[in-house]
């Protein structure tokens, strides 16, 4: 891994109310401003509808959900860009990583 | 040599590069799958849950609950088992187009899922189908959301060459390996198939070559740093010329590309002792 993800981190929750946010592609603000681009926009799969190309413009077509939580950095970009209001990001407690070996250097 | 040279490489054609040689894996493309089974690779699931097994999100909740075994059994079957990718350079690249047919250019679904991009014309497609998955295009064009545009060699080289210019990695996708099925151009953190390659390290094979700078030639001027998608290149301030990490290079070839002097070249990968058998 290439960024720090340590085992047992809790990622902040992202909730996304689908009831504001009706046609996600169309408006695509959120998905285009995350610098870690955390938001995915999907289809609603039906096994009937699979094949057929949806109209973005319809409400419910498409959703928006955050597929990659754990990158993350609740700088809240998209809460502020989003015009429904829409988006909530719940942070964890924070826990702070500390030195396993404290003061050893000066010798105490 | 990668696992997939061992399995299918020859060492008298295309210098043991899997991929150069289509004898040894093309019939794969028309293995029959037995009724009722998925194909090979199915066991993993997208994100969206398109497909039955874990998913990228189960990975993420693993990490989550701190469940050493239960994330490294679903990296494991990522790894091994998962849609799987090669990384090339734009020479390779080139002769890759010339051994497959029929290509079409398509549009992107990283691209449309994480930054709902809709591409709609061949102006715009980012994406390419090449072999005999795209013959089902005659029977099932629905298929195609965006839909499909056919080219020859010649023009698909062409593409190649613009999306390269562009500064995007050329990677040949292996539908659950090992056939041939598309040809992603990608660039992070848009692409599904790269960003799992950089945040965890599964999923894409690294490329045959890796880059080193010719000193003597360099002038520092930066243009390499700007097209590195690995965090591989940087601009070493002390010598104020070009620095490749060779561990994190991918071997993508396009600070070779994009160099106007020619300072950047693609050594084998296998004439590097340390990172020979780095692969992920």
């Amino acid at each position: 891994m290439t960024y720090p993800l340590p085992m047992g981190r809790k990622f902040p929750k992202i909730t996304i109310d689908l009831e504001k946010c009706t046609v996600p592609f169309l408006c695509k603000k959120c998905l285009q401003i995350c610098p870690e681009a955390i938001l995915h926009v999907t289809r609603v799969m039906s096994k009937e509808k699979r094949l057929e190309e949806m109209d973005p413009r319809i409400d419910g077509n498409y959703v928006l959900f955050a597929s990659r939580p754990d990158k993350c950095t609740v700088c809240n970009l998209c809460i502020d860009v989003c015009p429904v209001d829409a988006i909530k990001i719940e942070v964890p407690e924070l826990v702070r990583v500390k030195p396993k070996v404290q003061g050893e250097q000066w010798g105490q | 040599m990668c696992w997939m040279c061992d399995e299918f490489g020859d060492p008298e054609h295309g210098n043991g590069v899997w991929y150069l040689n289509p004898r040894n894996y093309a019939r794969n493309m028309y293995k029959l799958r037995a009724p009722g089974k998925g194909f090979q690779g199915a066991e993993v699931g997208l994100e969206t849950g398109a497909r039955s097994g874990p998913s990228q999100m189960d990975m993420l909740n693993a990490i989550e609950n701190n469940d050493h075994a239960e994330f490294h059994r679903i990296t494991d079957i990522m790894q091994s088992r998962g849609q799987g990718s090669q990384i090339v350079a734009l020479e390779d690249a080139d002769r890759v187009l010339e051994l497959s047919s029929p290509i079409g250019l398509i549009a992107c679904i990283c691209r449309k899922a994480a930054r709902a991009i809709d591409e709609r014309n061949e102006m715009e497609y980012t994406c390419m189908g090449m072999g005999v998955g795209m013959l089902k295009w005659e029977r099932w064009p629905e298929r195609y959301k965006g839909g499909c545009a056919f080219v020859s060699v010649d023009e698909a080289k062409e593409w190649n060459h613009e999306m390269d210019r562009r500064g995007f990695v050329h990677i040949l996708m292996l539908f659950g390996a090992p056939f041939i099925g598309g040809f992603c151009q990608c660039d992070y953190p848009d692409c599904g198939a790269l960003r799992n390659a950089v945040d965890f390290g599964i999923g894409a094979l690294k490329g045959h070559y890796v880059a080193m700078v010719d000193y003597d030639k360099c002038n520092g001027c930066g243009i390499c740093a700007q097209r590195c998608q690995w965090g591989a290149l940087k601009f070493e301030v002390t010598s104020e010329k070009a620095n490749i990490d060779q561990f994190k290079c991918y071997g993508c070839g396009l600070c070779q590309t994009g160099c106007p002097r020619g300072a950047i070249r693609l050594v084998p990968r296998v004439e590097v002792p340390a990172v020979a058998e780095v692969w992920t």
